[in-house]
């Protein structure tokens, strides 16, 4: 019972920086109507700052008080940074664009600081007193004790800030309702930027304070946003004083599960205890408070329409297809071996991506979840194929549909919930399974678990296979035509799936669900069915990863890579089949960083960086995309092509509307 | 018999009665107008009807009870509606906001389709557009359409379905008066041809005009109905417009004059504002 009580008093550290992040989050969403997913991020930032000034780093140290400041103006002036760049240009754009961007100042920072100061992780020296102090017997560092008290001191002054000022009621009244606070005088982008300061001191504040504890590392400290919002969730996204408690309470239940789980009646994977079980319980807790607090979040009376990236009408199909299969299969054949390879990854890269233009660009809905799925359908396929012996293409059928099903599961329980919270839920469901799930040497293994090559009546079609292109070398041009092959099929899929019946609801949907619904449009329906074919496709992805390197290993389906292939995907137009090949050959060991490592020496990081901008950048100035934008070129040209035809012969056409129907079997009604 | 058969329907919003006890029929072929000042509950009371908020009493169609049922299983039975904002699908285009409504889905059809099979596009779609005169905006995005034509491909859309009932909510609005006229012609041709509409419109003379049977609405309870003729000269419709001194030089000067001139009052309606 002690050793319960010690470790719960120890997770009020971890509890702290949740709680400081949560509060970060709220105040950003409360100011600017943006889900901040880099709120952890710029924590991360001002704690690696705040590392650099005291050891040394920029060549010469400053006192610690001295340091602490100046990683708190460090915080502020990336706060500035992200208010000026960010979101006063993105006011008016649609909730889960706006949470696309804070993805993508998310990647910036994180590859910002991977380069700056490197991979290492980093022991910062403690600003609170090392002392201890004896509680019910139980001797703690106080330390936790401190942090704890401050984080409850910023919520309450948080508090009486937003009750009893001038500032705080116009807070208030700008997220009740944004045009009516425009409309009575008051400036949105002030407000926001005066909150946006405000969250980015308090997670600079925390991520100072509390880094000696949770150490200082560039993926587990940006990633602490994903309990942080769980609080924000049980605090409704307005709620400073539930956003503290519950932010505090998530740490200590995480501490606790960690000492439960070196008790020898817990359950163990290969002698060591169940990876996962706290980004477990932070999923599980997700749900709860969606469960409690219903699905919505608070909307705001926003200035402008809203509109998310157009869905345009593929005219020609096959030829296309045709033209882009043939370039592809002869520079199988042509290209040397590191380029092959960066080649086969790119076409796996838009299989997957091609699941985000079904399931974000049709229906409009961002579920995290999609790469997880992909790793399941890996596993599940060393699974099928090695212990159940069952010879390709069966086995990476039955690990396809395994995984398809588990993916419609998930979209059938997260029918509730929709647009951003979707985002929310399932990237804690992504990071829960990438370390319950993958994490576990039964199933999966960061070790990685053997995938056999695929074998058709004796001919191997993998990376492997005889056959080995103009310079000899592994891997096999087979294995490419093989995913070739698939990613012209699915990609027909997609595109065409936006000229049937079942495309139209889709996007019936995505534009309006009440009046879908009266249209008579099943809207589950349409929501379980696209979840079915973007997770079969995202599992038909994960069988391509398995075969393409031999063996699957769970570092290719984190949370994180998945936030990545999301920003990709935006960045080549995530409504677009041909967006969906831009983000492939972008993705990650991909022909294009591929090519810039290899002639420029621009390592992966750069890439990560040139990624979280140019997402930033498209979402700013192009959110159709890449594809998108080409196909509004092209859509222009032959609409001015077509008027200069049309005027010529008799006069000019009201609007450019120039394909009228001819000859319709009117029913005229009119008396 | 009745093709939408309305029972004692009341939506309330915790203490707030929205809907009280309101009872309506439209029959085939039928025009039924839903007038009443603002706030009088006539857009919830379509929205009961067709299952978008939860509400007590009993909705019938063709003698079919739909309560209970959810919104696109109504729709599908042939209850159709209009927006008073006419939510059009912003990403489709015209023809294919009309195709979502008059496609009949099926888990088996819809593979079938995205799989390559070819599907006759249903003529409801086209025949709708000429009903309302829209075969030249067939292949417009939705997104460039002017108010009013976002009204009448709202119509159009709520037609292509082939229904039994339609509610309008509000087609006019947003309409100049003749672009309203035109369309009372149209809405008044699509009645006689056999599909019932019920239309919820603050344009007297349209209402009045064309519609065969008039419920008034105020405060969430009916408080006349009848023949346009007979509403238009209800004191209690009177006062629900013009306030209570209105009520009683009106209907004396309709005394005076001994049968009721057929523009007067509706005219006298139609210039009053709205009262908010």
């Amino acid at each position: 019972m002690d050793q319960i009580l010690l470790f719960a008093v120890l997770g009020l550290g971890q509890g702290a920086l949740i709680a400081g992040i949560a509060l970060g989050v709220v105040v950003t969403y409360r100011g600017s109507g943006i889900i901040n997913l880099a709120t952890g991020a710029v924590a991360m930032a001002s704690a690696y700052i705040f590392w650099a000034l005291t050891s040394g780093f920029f060549g010469f140290t400053l006192p610690t008080v001295a340091a602490l400041i100046g990683a708190l103006v460090a915080a502020l002036a990336i706060g500035v940074l992200i208010e000026v760049a960010v979101f006063r240009p993105l006011r008016t754009v649609s909730p889960l664009a706006k949470l696309a961007a804070s993805l993508g100042i998310l990647l910036t920072l994180q590859a910002t600081v991977l380069l700056v100061f490197g991979t290492q992780p980093q022991q910062a020296p403690s600003v609170l007193p090392g002392e201890t102090v004896t509680v019910l017997g139980i001797t703690t560092p106080a330390d936790r004790f401190l942090l704890t008290g401050l984080v409850i001191a910023i919520a309450l002054a948080l508090g009486a800030l937003y009750r009893w000022s001038r500032f705080g009621l116009a807070t208030r009244a700008a997220s009740e309702n944004e045009q009516a606070a425009l409309l009575a005088g008051l400036s949105p982008n002030g407000i926001s930027l005066a909150n946006t300061l405000l969250a980015a001191l308090v997670a600079g504040l925390l991520g100072v304070l509390a880094a000696p504890i949770v150490q200082v590392d560039s993926i587990t400290l940006p990633l602490q946003v994903v309990p942080a919002l769980a609080a924000a969730l049980f605090a409704g996204f307005t709620s400073l004083w539930i956003a503290c408690t519950a932010g505090i309470l998530i740490g200590v239940l995480q501490s606790i599960v960690y000492f439960l789980s070196t008790q020898s009646w817990f359950p163990t994977d290969n002698g060591n205890a169940m990876p996962g079980l706290q980004q477990l319980l932070v999923f599980v807790l997700m749900v709860v408070a969606l469960y409690v607090r219903g699905a919505g979040l608070p909307r705001r009376g926003e200035a402008v329409e809203q509109r998310l990236p157009a869905v345009p009408l593929p005219e020609r199909l096959l030829r296309p297809a045709l033209l882009a299969a043939v370039v592809a299969a002869a520079a199988l054949v042509v290209l040397p071996f590191d380029f092959r390879q960066a080649l086969t990854n790119s076409m796996i890269g838009m299989v997957i991506v091609l699941s985000y233009v079904v399931i974000t660009g049709y229906v409009g809905q961002i579920s995290v979840m999609q790469l997880a799925i992909s790793g399941t359908a890996g596993f599940a396929l060393s699974h099928v194929a090695i212990q159940l012996r069952v010879p390709f293409p069966f086995d990476a059928l039955g690990a396809t549909l395994l995984a398809t099903l588990l993916g419609v599961a998930a979209g059938i329980s997260a029918l509730r919930v929709r647009g951003v919270s979707l985002a929310v839920v399932t990237l804690a469901a992504a990071l829960a399974m990438e370390q319950a799930l993958f994490g576990n040497t039964s199933f999966g293994g960061t070790a990685g678990v053997s995938v056999p090559p695929p074998r058709l009546f004796g001919v191997n079609l993998g990376p492997g296979a005889d056959f080995r292109g103009l310079d000899g070398n592994e891997p096999s041009p087979m294995f490419g035509f093989l995913v070739l092959a698939v990613t012209v099929v699915l990609g027909l899929y997609v595109a065409h799936l936006r000229r049937t019946g079942l495309g139209r609801r889709m996007l019936a949907v995505r534009s309006n669900e009440r009046a879908a619904a009266a249209a008579g449009v099943d809207v589950r329906a349409v929501k379980i069915a696209a979840f079915a074919i973007s997770s079969f496709i995202a599992s038909v992805a994960g069988t391509l990863y398995g075969y393409n390197f031999g063996s699957v290993s769970a570092a290719r389906f984190t949370a994180l890579a998945a936030l990545g292939l999301i920003g990709f995907a935006y960045i080549g137009g995530i409504t677009m089949v041909s967006g969906a090949v831009i983000a492939g050959l972008m993705s990650t060991e991909a022909l294009l960083p591929h090519a810039l490592d290899k002639w420029f020496g621009i390592k992966g990081t750069w890439a990560l960086l040139f990624g979280g901008v140019s997402l930033i950048v498209t979402l700013i100035a192009n959110p159709d995309g890449i594809a998108g934008a080409g196909h509004r070129r092209r859509a222009a040209k032959r609409a001015a092509r077509a008027a200069a035809r049309v005027s010529e012969p008799d006069g000019p056409h009201p609007e450019g509307e120039h394909h009228a129907p001819a000859a319709l079997d009117t029913t005229e009604v009119a008396s | 018999m009745n093709v939408l058969s309305v029972q004692s329907v009341s939506v309330s919003y915790g203490g707030v009665h929205a809907l009280s006890e309101v009872s309506l029929d439209v029959g085939q072929g039928q025009l039924v107008g839903l007038i009443g000042p603002n706030g009088a509950g006539k857009t919830t009371f379509v929205d009961a009807v067709t299952g978008l908020v939860t509400a007590r009493g009993r909705v019938a169609l063709d003698g079919q009870d739909l309560t209970g049922l959810p919104p696109h299983a109504r729709a599908r039975r042939g209850l159709a509606r209009t927006f008073q904002s006419s939510e059009l699908f912003e990403d489709l285009t015209v023809t294919e906001n009309l195709q979502i409504t008059a496609d009949r889905p099926s888990w088996w059809r819809a593979l079938g389709e995205t799989l390559g099979r070819r599907v006759s596009p249903d003529s409801a779609a086209t025949q709708a557009l000429s009903a309302l005169g829209l075969e030249d905006l067939a292949h417009a995005s939705a997104h460039q359409l002017s108010q009013g034509q976002r009204k009448l491909v709202g119509v159009a859309r709520a037609l292509a379905a082939r229904p039994r009932v339609v509610c309008l909510d509000e087609p006019a609005a947003g309409l100049d008066t003749a672009e309203s006229a035109e369309l009372g012609r149209r809405l008044r041709a699509i009645a006689d041809d056999g599909t019932s509409l019920l239309l919820i419109d603050h344009d007297m003379s349209l209402v009045m005009g064309i519609c065969d049977h008039v419920v008034v609405l105020e405060f969430g309870k009916v408080i006349a109905s009848g023949p346009p003729a007979q509403v238009r000269t209800d004191p209690a419709v009177i006062t629900a417009y013009l306030g209570a001194s209105a009520a009683q030089p009106t209907a004396a000067s309709q005394q005076h004059g001994g049968t009721p001139s057929a523009e007067g009052p509706s005219k006298v309606a139609t210039t009053t504002p709205e009262p908010s």
